[in-house]
């Protein structure tokens, strides 16, 4: 079996021992590369289990997050809706306020009024030669009293006296044949304006033994005549008038 | 004595080194080979021992031994039997012979020596 000798016969490295090393190099490779092989499959498998672990976990806790995200979101809802309906109501009180704010403006005078309402016309009579006094047949400022009075009582919103408003503080002073109003002087014919309710306003003048026929009995010419529409100045455009 | 276990161990190394990856098909491949291998270094060893060493068999049953295993589990996969299952039988049976076989020998080395060493005392 020994036959040829690979090298010189001191290290007796025969061509069986040398095929022997063949061998034995190759099981050893075949045997670790196995080894080595399988471990990487496993080491590889390990990752991806660990990976889709981690993976797992991830989805879990993106879950949890969404739901508790959801939560929150179903809790701001509510909340608005709760923001909303009080708005709402705030909403309607502040309707209120602000319509009942118009309403103060309007009797105040501080902002223009229209609407329905009534004009009276107040003349002096014809010059009459049987009466001596022209005090008897001309129109005084207790007449435009009167009126006026009479329309604040039937709930006129705003009057006006000839396109003057009449506030709170105003004042009407008799001055010979012209009377002042807020230191403006106006001659006859009064034009007293009202915005109200036409009809009561109408019915209260007109009442027996109201100011409609104390004006007739003081032979003063009174026309009363209801109007859909009438305008008027706020205050500050009176005194822009008066400046 | 030595030189069969450094060729195993440099094997070894060159094995645990080596970079190359292979199609994870073939790994059941290599798996019999290595059975194979090992029968056939096993059946060197036990030759030798019994003194009926032949250099072309040993090399030629080692290369043989390992195409044979391969291809029984290359024709197993493609037919659908498992015929890798023949070749881990056959070699994993042989692989136990072998050793066994080895394992006699050696205790009867070994008890020879020791009835020559008790001669000797004697």
């Amino acid at each position: 079996m020994k036959k040829k000798p690979l090298h010189n016969k001191k290290n007796k490295f025969t061509r069986k021992q040398f095929i022997v090393l063949i061998v034995c190099i190759a099981t050893g490779f075949m045997i670790g590369y196995s080894y080595k092989l399988t471990k990487d499959e496993v080491k590889v498998n390990t990752s991806y289990l660990e990976q889709e672990e981690s993976y797992r976990e991830d989805l879990i806790s993106q879950k949890e997050r969404n739901k508790e995200l959801i939560e929150e979101l179903i809790a701001l809802q509510t909340k608005r809706r709760e923001y909303e309906k009080t708005f709402a109501e705030n909403e309607e009180d502040y309707d209120h306020l602000l319509q009942e704010a118009d309403k103060l403006r309007l009797l105040l005078g501080e902002i223009p009024a229209y609407g329905e309402g009534i004009r009276v016309i107040l003349k002096d009579s014809e010059y009459d030669p049987n009466s001596p006094n022209p005090n008897d047949y001309i129109v005084h400022e207790s007449h435009v009293f009167a009126v006026i009075n009479e329309l604040k009582i039937s709930g006129a919103e705003a009057i006006t006296v000839n396109g003057q408003r009449i506030k709170t503080d105003s004042f009407i002073r008799c001055n010979g044949p012209v009377i002042t109003i807020d230191g403006k002087q106006f001659p006859a014919p009064f034009v007293i304006e009202a915005v109200g309710d036409a009809k009561a306003l109408h019915t209260s003048l007109k009442i027996v033994g109201g100011v409609f026929d104390q004006l007739l009995n003081d032979r003063i010419v009174v026309t009363i005549e209801e109007s859909s529409l009438i305008e008027m100045p706020s205050i500050n455009d009176n005194d822009e008038g008066v400046s | 004595m030595w030189l069969p276990f450094l060729g195993l161990l440099l094997g070894l190394a060159l094995g645990l080194l080596t970079d190359i990856h292979i199609p994870a098909v073939y790994e059941n491949y290599l798996s019999i080979a290595v059975l194979a291998a090992l029968d056939t270094l096993f059946g060197g060893i036990r030759a030798n021992l019994q003194q009926v060493y032949d250099d072309k068999v040993f090399l030629s049953g080692f290369f043989f031994n390992i195409a044979l295993a391969a291809g029984l589990a290359f024709l197993g996969v493609h037919l659908g039997v498992d015929l890798y299952l023949a070749a881990i039988f056959a070699f994993g049976v042989r692989l136990f012979q072998n050793i066994a076989v080895i394992r006699r020998i050696l205790i009867t080395k070994w008890e020879e020596r020791h009835i020559k060493k008790d001669e000797n005392a004697v």
